[in-house]
């Protein structure tokens, strides 16, 4: 039976007491639009990485490999489809106006696709380091998010992201193990896309952040950002990489890495599109939309009865 | 196009199972988006698509925690003493 709540007050001691809210309850706008903005930018974040990923099929080693990075592709085009549906179902926008938003440059995606894979290894370190800070950040929403739709999905979509972190790792350990040249072919890589993984994370969260007050998250960023670097710093190093960070150092106190000062001038440029890469990546799909519009013609039609 | 709602269950002993939405034009095309959307590894083997707006959904009240009608439970606590004892005497 849908739910309604008289006030914010009402609201937050159901969703302090562990409840989860549904699509057809009658929820406070502004928990509508702040769970709506999270599972859009989620959303156009799996579109814009699986427009990167189809980039590199035909460029893939080797046809075992080929055929993983199609099935990944497919992976995230499906997320992309499962998480639209789900933030249509809160009535703040049409999936068509979602997209319309994101191929004009108006909506927000991760900042990992605002920068460009030059090589094969910039592909390897993305899939390793990129899905692994997606995965963590995306296993702390599912673990207590107050939205039960989101929740449900991202069960699916995490079990996808895992298959897809490990062959990243299994990619990495290829590389690690192959010639010099793979080698400072993939430190290269390691060198562009290092921060901007660390970056996903974003800033620490602020102490009032009404995505935490409404655990539609449920782990601060700082948190999420420590567990990735304590995780992959001495991972990478293992494999005999150096990781680009001048001020690492491993706190002998806190026994934890220390990756040093941030400098968040580059994520704020994502953010506004600035980046390196966004003005070809939103060109790059605002053009595969239109060239794809017959299929979507010929699928809204159908082809036998109904 | 249609919304329809997915469900899908695991062979065995398992129900069927809501596991999202999707929109598609027709039937057809929504079990074969169904499929590649959410049963690519083994998730289940049986696949229903339903259109939202066929959903016969209960109106507000009408399913109601029914606290006014504990005839229909039993605690068991009336005849627990009874049982142990009957237990004991057995022993």
């Amino acid at each position: 039976m849908p739910r309604c709540w008289t006030d914010m007050d009402a609201f937050e001691a159901f969703i302090d007491g562990g409840g989860l809210v549904e699509a057809d309850d009658g929820m406070p706008d502004a928990y509508r639009r702040a769970v709506f903005a999270f599972i859009e930018m989620h959303a156009n974040s799996e579109l814009m990485g699986a427009l990167t990923e189809r980039d590199w099929i035909p460029k893939t080693p080797g046809l075992r490999h080929k055929m993983a990075v199609l099935a990944k592709t497919q992976d995230e085009i499906g997320h992309g489809h499962l998480l639209y549906m789900i933030a249509a179902d809160l009535g703040v926008k049409t999936r068509t106006q979602m997209l319309e938003d994101l191929f004009a440059g108006r909506s927000r995606f991760h900042n990992v696709f605002h920068y460009r894979a030059v090589t094969w290894g910039d592909q390897v370190a993305i899939a390793f380091l990129v899905d692994a800070a997606a995965l963590i950040s995306q296993q702390a929403v599912f673990k207590n998010c107050s939205y039960g739709p989101y929740r449900r999905i991202l069960r699916r979509i995490i079990t996808e992201e895992g298959f897809h972190m490990r062959l990243g790792e299994d990619r990495m350990m290829r590389i690690a193990e192959g010639t010099a040249r793979q080698r400072s072919m993939f430190q290269e890589s390691l060198d562009r896309w290092f921060w901007p993984a660390l970056q996903l994370f974003g800033p620490d969260s602020v102490p009032d952040d009404e995505l935490l007050r409404w655990r539609i998250k449920s782990e601060r960023n700082e948190v999420l950002r420590d567990r990735w670097v304590q995780r992959f710093v001495p991972m990478l190093q293992s494999y005999g990489f150096t990781v680009p960070a001048p001020d690492l150092r491993w706190d002998t106190e806190a026994e934890r890495w220390d990756v040093g000062p941030i400098d968040w001038g580059p994520l704020e440029r994502t953010l506004a599109h600035g980046g390196p890469d966004s003005a070809r990546r939103i060109a790059d799909a605002a053009d595969n939309w239109s060239r794809t519009a017959w299929a979507r013609a010929a699928l809204s039609n159908g082809s036998s009865g109904a | 196009m249609h919304v329809y709602e997915v469900f899908v269950k695991k062979d065995g002993r398992d129900e069927f199972r809501h596991v999202g939405a999707l929109e598609a034009a027709t039937d057809e095309l929504a079990l074969v988006l169904a499929r590649e959307g959410y049963v690519r590894r083994a998730e289940g083997d049986r696949l229903w698509v339903v259109r939202r707006d066929h959903v016969v959904a209960a109106e507000d009240d009408f399913v109601t925690p029914n606290t006014d009608k504990p005839h229909r439970h039993h605690d068991g606590a009336a005849v627990a003493d009874r049982r142990k004892a009957a237990r004991q005497s057995q022993q």
